[in-house]
């Protein structure tokens, strides 16, 4: 017994330290309704990250392209060409959407991997990236949703849910479930991918706190990047498929 | 106590299904493990059945203790754990992502995509502009070429008046020579000829002397 309580003890030390924390947040009251705030807190700091890099970059934009200037040039360049090739022409007016839910995600994710949170100690719960709430990412699947019924509805009107009917009237129930499992597959896929990552990084550094994680992590971030950018072009392209005609 | 018999039955369930030959069951029984070892009913809150998330926990956790069993203060705190807890997180996130979305518009696609759709105007303007002027260095070679062409002809039309009046010269040169050559061939033929006369002439009085001498040498002798 002695032996056990003594082995229960270091482990439960080895458990604080790596702090596998899931499902815990760090509540807020607001009105009556309970808020996370540790998503909100991270998801500040990110809105900051953003809006200041691309401040000072795009502040004096030269013709000669240099340093931040030329790399927000290049993510300008790539958010187009994504909406280009899933939306079409008429892409213009969707790039601000669909490079918000690029950079966001990606800087969301990212932070989580790379910003060094657990410095910072919160009464319950713990910082980490905000798409690792499914609040989070929920909101922008339910966004894609509503973007991309507006994009069908401002280009046939009310013709647009004709498509419901389109190749026969079976096919009705599926086309309607289809909105369904849209904005739940975008969200249940980016949550579930971020969330993993995340406790797959924190048991291995329970296991082993030295090397080998490091290879999991570098896949964290390339998963990482990988989501976002799976999350603006499936947006993309169901704000194309919504716009597109239907003969 | 209880600990130990956990340890104890989960031993007794590896070691009877590592008597039993690889079979399906085999795995069941493997699977099983988990699940029965947690300690985690210690209050009668946590006898509702296991949620996605404290699965996820358990699974950690038994990674991360292999053998041994988790802290009882772990359990409590996977209660609480919810991973699907939708509250108003989820409409003030929808409305800082719209406003990250203008914000980020106002201050980078606008502006930037402003700015460079312009410069690529610019510069096909420019790469235009440039085209244009090709009609111009076209002329400008034909121009050169021209010049050169003239030039050309003039040097040529000089080197021919050039070859020609050299030509002449030495023809009238060459001419002149050969008159005062002839000339002077003229002169030193007759300066011969009259030479001759006069040797002829001096001779032929010689002539008659010696004859004379040699008939009256001859003629006594005759005689």
């Amino acid at each position: 017994m002695n032996v056990l309580s003594c082995s229960i003890n270091t482990l439960k030390g080895l458990y604080d330290i790596s702090g596998v924390e899931v499902g815990q947040h760090f509540y807020w009251q607001i009105g009556g309704f309970q808020v996370h705030g540790q998503v909100l807190i991270t998801s500040w700091v990110v809105i900051a990250i953003l809006l200041g890099s691309a401040t000072i970059a795009v502040r004096n934009p030269q013709t000669i392209p240099t340093g931040g200037q030329n790399f927000f040039e290049y993510v300008l360049e790539f958010i187009r060409d994504v909406s280009k090739t899933q939306i079409g022409e008429e892409y213009g007016p969707w790039v601000p959407f669909i490079g918000t839910m690029f950079l966001f995600i990606f800087v969301s994710n990212w932070s989580g991997a790379l910003l060094p949170w657990k410095i910072i100690q919160l009464p319950h719960g713990e910082l980490a990236a905000p798409t690792n709430d499914i609040n989070t990412t929920v909101a922008l699947a339910l966004l894609t949703s509503v973007a991309y019924f507006y994009a069908g509805l401002t280009k046939k009107g009310l013709g647009y849910f004709g498509k419901y009917i389109q190749p026969t009237p079976i096919l009705l129930p599926i086309n309607i479930l289809e909105d369904f499992t849209k904005p739940l597959s975008l969200s249940f896929r980016l949550f579930g991918n971020i969330l993993a990552d995340e406790l797959v990084v924190v048991v291995l550094v329970s296991l082993v706190p030295l090397v080998v994680p490091i290879p999991v992590m570098l896949l964290g971030l390339f998963t990482s990047g990988i989501q976002a950018l799976i999350f603006a072009t499936l947006a993309a392209a169901y704000i194309g498929e919504s716009m597109e005609g239907h003969h | 106590m209880a600990n130990m018999m956990m340890m104890s039955s989960s031993k007794a369930l590896i070691t009877s299904s590592s008597t039993i030959p690889p079979s399906p069951r085999f795995k069941l029984s493997l699977a099983q493990i988990p699940f029965p070892k947690l300690p985690l009913p210690k209050s009668p809150k946590s006898h509702k059945p296991l949620t996605l998330p404290s699965n996820l926990n358990t699974i950690s956790v038994i990674l991360a203790s292999s053998l041994a069993i988790a802290p009882p203060s772990l359990a409590e705190e996977i209660e609480k754990a919810s991973l699907f807890d939708f509250n108003l997180t989820l409409p003030i996130m929808m409305a800082e992502f719209l406003f990250l979305m203008f914000a980020l518009d106002k201050i980078y696609f606008s502006p930037l995509g402003k700015f460079m759709d312009e410069r690529d105007s610019a510069i096909k303007e420019k790469l235009n502009s440039v085209k244009d002027t090709s009609v111009e260095v076209k002329q400008l070679e034909d121009q050169a070429a021209a010049i050169m062409k003239a030039a050309r002809a003039e040097i040529s039309a000089a080197l021919n008046k050039m070859k020609k009046e050299t030509q002449l010269e030495v023809e009238q040169k060459i001419a002149e020579g050969r008159k005062r050559v002839e000339a002077e061939l003229q002169e030193a033929l007759a300066s011969l000829e009259s030479q001759k006369e006069e040797t002829i002439k001096s001779l032929d009085s010689q002539i008659a002397a010696l004859s004379d001498e040699i008939v009256k040498k001859v003629l006594p002798v005759s005689n």
